[in-house]
Parts: C-alpha cells; structure tokens; sequence
C-alpha cells in the first residue's frame, strides 16, 4: 500500500551523489579549442552569474585603482614611512599588543585578536602603519607586550634611529625566538 | 537554530584555502626550516601584507591590497607566486576568466616547474568547473611532477571526477585505487569516492565493501562525519532495494542520530522492520520522526508510514486516526507554506538571512549560520541545504558588500576632493609669498661677488700678496708702522733718529715676514670658504630650480590627482546602479529558489495527502466488508 511512496526515496538516495570538491557551474557547452593555453572559453551569453562575475572584477580593478591613488595622495613616496610587524617562530612569545612611537609620539597601539596572531605565525607580515615624515634623522621605538616563557608578562622594547630620504622607507619589527637564550628577541629591520 | 555546513560546499571552501594557500607557499628555493613550516620566507614585505589578510580571512583586501602592491611594484621578488595568489583569489571569487588568463600567461611566461604544475593545476580546475571536461583533462595531463603534496589528492579527485563525468568509472575506480594504494591515510573524500566510482563500474561488491569499511571508520571531524552516514544511508537503502532488510539495518544504525543523513536512515530503518514483518519496531524510528521537522520528505513519510504500522499491526481504529491526523496536519503544513512563500516574495527572507549573517567582506569561505526570524523557518532548512541556494545567496551577500564598498569609497572620494581643494587653496596663498622671498635672493649678484672674491684670491696667490689677508691686529700694525715712517720720513735723515729708522725697519720686516708665514694657510683658508661659497650657491640655485619646478609641477600633479578622482568617481556611479540592478535580479533568483523548493515541498504534501486518502478509504472498505461478513454471517 505505501511501500510504493519508498520507491522515491531509495531511487533518490541510493543513486549514489559523488562527493565532488566542486559540482560543475553550468552543462557542458561547445569545447573550447585548445590549441594553446591561452585559448579561451568560447563567449557565453552574459547569464545573471556572468554579469555578477564582472562586476566583481570591475569593484576589484576599481578598488585597486583607489587604493593607489588613496596612498599616491595621502603618502607621497617622498615622505611615505611604512611600519611592518613580522614573527619568526615566535614559540616563546605570546603576541598581545604593539605599540610604536616616532619621534616622541604615539603612532600605533594595536591589540591582537587570536587569528590576527596566528596569521603572523604563518608568515603574515602586518602594515601597521603608514604615515609621513620629513627627510632627516628620526627615532622609532617600539614596545611589545605579551606573554614570554613560563607564561609570564613580558614587555620588551626596541628602538632604532634611522633616515629618512626621498624614497619610500619600510621598516619592519621583528619579533623572533633566540634558541640560545631561551627568550624572545625583537629586531627592526630597514628595508632598502 | 543553526544549520549544518553544506559539506561540499565546506569541502570546495577547504580545497580553494588550500590552493590559494598552496599559490602562497614555495616562494624561496632556499629556505630555513622554519620557513619550511611557515611556507614562505618574505622577500617583500608588502607581499607579506598580502599574505597577512589572506590568512585572515580578509580575502577581499588581501587580493586588492596586491594589485595594489603590484601597480607600486614592490611585490617584485614574490612576481610569479603573487599572480599565481591573484589568480587562486579570482577563481574563488568566480571569476575564471581572469584566473584562466592569469595562469595561462604564467604558463606562457614559461615560470619555474613548480609555479606551472600549479597553474596548469588551476587551469584544469577551471575548465572543470566550467564544464569543460576534454580542455579540463588536457590541462591535467600536462600537470608535471613538482605540484605540491597538499594538492596531490585534489588533483587525484579532480581527474576522478573528470573521468565519471565522462562516465568511465572504471577508469575513475582504477585511478583512485592506485592512489590510494600509494597513500597512507586518504581521505574520507577519495574513499567514499572510490566506492561509488566502483559501484558505477559494476564492481558492486567492492564499492559496497568499500563503502562499508568507510561506514565504521571513526572520524576526526563533522565533514567525515557526515560522509561516512552518507556512505551508510546509501548501503542502507541499496540493501533495501536488493531485499535484505537485516544489512540495511545494520548498516542505518551505525548512522548518527543527529545528523543531515539520521532522518533518511530513521525511515529506511523503519521500512528494514517492516519488511521482516515487524511493525512494532518500525513503529520506533518511526515516532522518533514524527518529533522532528516537517518539512524534511522523511518525517512527512513517516506520518502515513506510522499508520501503515497500527494497521500491519491490526490497530485499524489508531491507524485510520493517525490517517486522518496527518491528511489535516499535511493541509495544515500546506497553508503555512503558502504563508511562507508569501514572506519569501516579500523579501523577508533575504533581510532576515543578512540580519543575522552579517560578515565582514566578500568570500567564499561563507556560510548561513543563522536563520532569519520568519513564520514557519522550519521549512527553510531544506531550502538551506542547497548547494544551489546557498551559492546564489552567497553572491547577493556579495552585492551587497559590492554596494557598501561603493558607498564608502564614494564617501572618501568626496574627502579625497575636498582636501585637495584645500591643497589647492593652501598652495595659491602660500605661492606669492614664496615667490617673494625667492625673488628677494638675488643669485647672480652673489654668483657675481663670489667671481670677484674667486679672482680677488687668485691675484693674491699669483702676487704672493701676503698683506691682502691680513687681520685686524695687522692691519693695525701696518697703519701704525706707515704712520711712523711718514714721520720719520718728514724728519728728514737726522741721524739722531737712526736707532728709531732702524726699529721701524725691523718691526716693518717682522710684520712682512709674519704676514708671508701665514700666506699659505690663509690662502688655503680662502679657497675652502670659496668652495662653501660655491656649494651654498648651487643650494641656492637648486632650491631656486625646485621652487620653479614645483611651481609648473604641482598645479599639474593636483590637476592630475583631480582628474583622477572624477574618472573614479564616474566609475563608481556606473559600477552603483549595476550593482544595485543585480542585486534586485539576484534576490529574485534566490528567492524562486527558495520558493521552488517550498513548491516541491507541497507537491510531496498533496502526494502524502493523496496516499494517505487513498489509505483511509481502503480501511474504510476494510471496515464495510467486515461489517457485510458479519451482517452475512449466520446469526447465533
């Protein structure tokens, strides 16, 4: 009596779905010549998706096109200085937050959320600041405060004087792990 | 009330991580260990900015924030591996035009091994995506010996797919075999993938045994988890099919309880009881569902299913009860999904769904967590559960973040013009006052004194002019001495006067002789102060060069910066209302598909209803011809 409503849902389920990473987005249309790797898909008509894809593409391209005017505007080359925080290792510290000072004054304090810290442990180098300075001599101090060995506080600093030119200066504060003494270290580097 | 991550959507989100990842990684040919584990030794630290937001998360910065970095030019150590993370970024973004041509050119550009197994790798991804199975297959097979470890496996399954889609399973089920003959610990993926492939191949035996081994594997995480009651609910119902209710029972139970699979395999469990003629039993998953939520098929089933058992079991009174519970609880069901296809095409649905989903930027890595507060959500859940669904939701929410990034740039851009105005205004009124002062420097007057000085030391070098550099003190001396012998001489030559001739003759040689001592150094001294004189000259004259530079320059330099910011503001408003059309367009889309499935959800209702009808109807003849026998029969 019901066991034929069954049928449906067996067909349905024991027609075995291959768990694919990606189902196709569309039926197979006309192959694409592949004569070379350049060759490209043949025109399709411009479908709801297809636009959409385009207007991603022209918002990227367009903030590209912003985000370099927004820096050639507020931070010429001549007087730009950008600030990086980079970890090496880093197993025996425990990033919490930075904060840096040029010349006297504030120009960073930044607090750093758990997935901002494993970032950096991949590899991730942080632009923490950007700003501008007159060429000449300046100072740059840099505290970082977070957990050392042993789960304790631990705040170090460091500090570097350096000059700044017409070119673009990037500095880059280093946090790494001396094996040797069993604590962190924290260096600045001036890229050229 | 949360939703289950669709699992192959979490599993193309984890794949795309990793290949983007992989594109990130292998920068360096010598690296420390430590780079080893990290993946890449920053060369540049703005690439190391890029990487930064891409392993937040922050994918839509982090692919900006390059091409950024590439117009600058200082991503050019990392060149190739950064267009090969562009390239992975835009293909999660769906843009396979431009990741296709992206890979394509590092191919052309002939790039280091590793760099092109990875891009012929994503070209391959692509065509597959795309539907292109024969250019896909090309693409692969051209796939060198230098892909990372990590997409190894991707690799393996994408050629798998790609040879079911063409329906070669056994072909499929020879690749994936060999794979997993060479891997210690393949995934639940390539399994489960290899025991349908099998399947499909006529190997039924193996694919099930494959399939079975896979059902009692313990598994680490939800996404196993899930493919592994997917493995057992499809043996379950093959079994079913094939007659043999005792394996399908065996096999559904081990399905958990909870789960997307645990209502499918509660029913199929109820209908292995049923076939061995125990109702009773099946009358236990069966009530189980009846709990649970009525817009899954399988408790809906169940609702007639439960009155089929009473009346196996010879309840007829309780099973025509239960009929007709569920013929008005099917009406019911129906009217409230007529009311929720009413709000979805109003709109709700998507306001609520972005309510309570909010997110940061734009990505893939996305999925509907939370359900919007809406009559009768429950009938959502289904709807949610679409690949097809989610996908078109997926790229709404990114309009919508495509709309506010707009916004916000329109807001700075008007900041933007507004202090170059100012810029501008500060410029004109600083201008005479700088070019006052600049006029007051006369340069070629100095340059004039400064030949005269430098002719002046040279007469003095060539004359031996000791005199010409002497101080005040002997300056003094020499007056005072010329004083003495122009008195001396007006004495005429009394020779009393002789001693004092003498002192003035001497002290007149000594001061000579003094003077010509000092002749050299101060000569030197001389020459230095010319060069300073010539080195603040050519200050003078560069600063002088600047100012007039800058004075063509920077009216041109904020012309330009003017210039561009209204041909990105024209760009902004015409991307505005494409955005906006697309948007309309596209919640339309995804609210028909919401509604399409709550269509075929009352479609299922009216077929149950009918059924259930139908069911009434026969115990009602059952009833009539029990009451005629027992009308017929001889009366005692």
């Amino acid at each position: 009596m019901i066991k034929p409503l069954i049928q449906a849902l067996v067909i349905a389920v024991a027609a075995l779905q291959v768990a694919q990473a990606q189902a196709p987005a569309a039926a197979p249309a006309a192959p694409a010549p592949a004569a070379n790797v350049t060759a490209a898909a043949p025109a399709t008509a411009p479908t709801l998706d297809g636009r959409i894809q385009d207007v991603k593409g022209d918002v990227i391209k367009l903030n590209r096109d912003l985000l370099v005017l927004e820096e050639e505007l507020l931070f010429p080359a001549s007087t730009q200085v950008a600030l990086f925080v980079s970890m090496d290792v880093g197993k025996l510290f425990s990033l919490e937050s930075v904060q840096i000072k040029l010349d006297d004054k504030v120009v960073s304090n930044y607090l750093y959320t758990p997935l901002e810290v494993a970032a950096l442990h991949r590899g991730g180098v942080q632009r923490i600041h950007v700003g501008n300075l007159k060429a000449g001599t300046h100072e740059l101090v840099a505290f970082f405060t977070g957990q050392g060995p042993h789960e304790r506080d631990y705040k170090r600093g460091a500090t570097i004087k350096f000059d700044k030119g017409t070119d673009p200066k990037y500095i880059e504060l280093q946090i790494k792990d001396s094996t040797g003494k069993l604590q962190p270290e924290f260096d600045v580097k001036v890229w050229q | 009330m949360r939703t289950s991550v669709h699992p192959p959507l979490k599993r193309l989100a984890a794949g795309l991580v990793l290949a983007v990842a992989c594109a990130a990684a292998w920068a360096a040919p010598a690296k420390t260990d430590a780079a080893d584990e990290k993946g890449v030794v920053v060369q540049d630290p703005h690439y190391g900015d890029v990487l930064f937001h891409f392993y937040k998360g922050r994918y839509f910065t982090a692919v900006t924030t390059l091409m950024a970095s590439q117009q600058f030019g200082r991503v050019a150590q990392h060149a190739d591996e950064a267009e090969m993370l562009r390239g992975g970024l835009l293909l999660s973004y769906g843009l396979h035009k431009e990741a296709g041509e992206i890979f394509a050119a590092l191919i052309d550009k002939g790039v280091a091994p590793s760099v092109r197994d990875r891009a012929w790798f994503f070209l391959a991804k692509i065509r597959y995506q795309r539907g292109f199975y024969a250019q896909a297959e090309e693409a692969i097979g051209r796939i060198g010996d230098k892909l990372p470890k990590q997409l190894e496996e991707e690799r393996a399954l994408l050629q798998a797919n790609l040879l079911l889609a063409r329906a070669d399973y056994a072909a499929a089920a020879t690749l994936l075999n060999g794979y997993l003959a060479d891997k210690k610990d393949p995934s639940f993926f390539t399994r489960y993938n290899l025991g349908v492939a099998l399947i499909r191949s006529g190997e039924i035996e193996r694919g099930s045994a494959l399939l079975d081994t896979l059902g009692k594997t313990p598994a680490d995480n939800e996404e196993q988890r899930t493919l592994r009651d997917k493995a057992n609910v499809a043996l379950g119902f093959a079994a079913l099919q094939d007659q043999r209710p005792e394996v399908a029972r065996t096999v559904l139970e081990r399905v958990r309880l909870k789960s997307l699979q645990s209502n499918k395999a509660l029913l199929g469990f109820g209908w292995a009881s049923a076939s061995l003629k125990e109702p009773k039993r099946a009358l236990v998953p069966w009530m189980e569902l009846l709990e649970r939520d009525a817009s899954d098929s399988a408790v809906l089933e169940a609702r007639i299913a439960v009155p089929y058992a009473y009346a196996e079991l010879g309840a007829y009174g309780q099973a025509l009860e239960r009929y007709n519970d569920a013929i008005a609880q099917f009406e019911r069901e129906a009217s409230q999904l007529d009311q929720s296809i009413a709000a979805i095409r109003a709109g709700k649905l998507l306001a609520g769904l972005m309510e309570r989903n909010p997110g940061e930027e734009m990505g893939w890595f996305w999925n509907i967590k939370e359900l919007p507060e809406m009559p009768h959500g429950g009938h959502l859940a289904q709807v949610f559960a679409q690949h097809e669904f989610q996908e078109a939701f997926k790229n709404f929410r990114d309009l919508q973040f495509l709309a506010k990034n707009l916004a916000d740039w329109q807001d700075n851009l008007g900041v933007y013009g507004d202090m170059l105005d100012n810029r501008r205004n500060a410029y004109a009124q600083r201008l005479p006052a700088v070019r006052a002062q600049a006029a007051a420097v006369d340069i070629e007057a100095l340059q004039k004194r400064r030949d005269a000085a430098a002719a002046e030391v040279a007469r003095v070098e060539t004359e031996q002019d000791a005199a010409a550099y002497a101080d005040a003190r002997q300056r003094a001396l020499m007056e005072r001495l010329a004083s003495v012998q122009a008195a001396l001489q007006a004495m005429g030559n009394d020779p009393a006067l002789a001693p004092q001739r003498e002192r003035a003759r001497l002290a007149a040689g000594a001061l000579t002789w003094e003077m010509a001592r000092q002749l050299p150094e101060r000569s030197w001294e001389a020459k230095k102060q010319l060069r300073t004189i010539d080195a603040n000259l050519a200050q003078v004259r560069e600063r002088d060069a600047a100012i007039a530079q800058a004075q063509k320059d920077e009216p041109v330099r904020q012309e330009k910066f003017a210039a561009r910011i209204v041909e990105l503001d024209q760009r902004i408003k015409g991307l505005v209302p494409r955005v906006a059309e697309l948007s309309r367009e596209q919640q339309g889309q995804v609210q028909e598909l919401a509604v399409a499935e709550l269509v075929r959800q009352k479609e299922r209702l009216a077929i149950y209803a009918t059924q259930a009808r139908y069911a009434v109807a026969q115990l009602y003849d059952r009833a009539n011809v029990a009451k005629k026998d027992d009308d017929a029969a001889p009366k005692q």
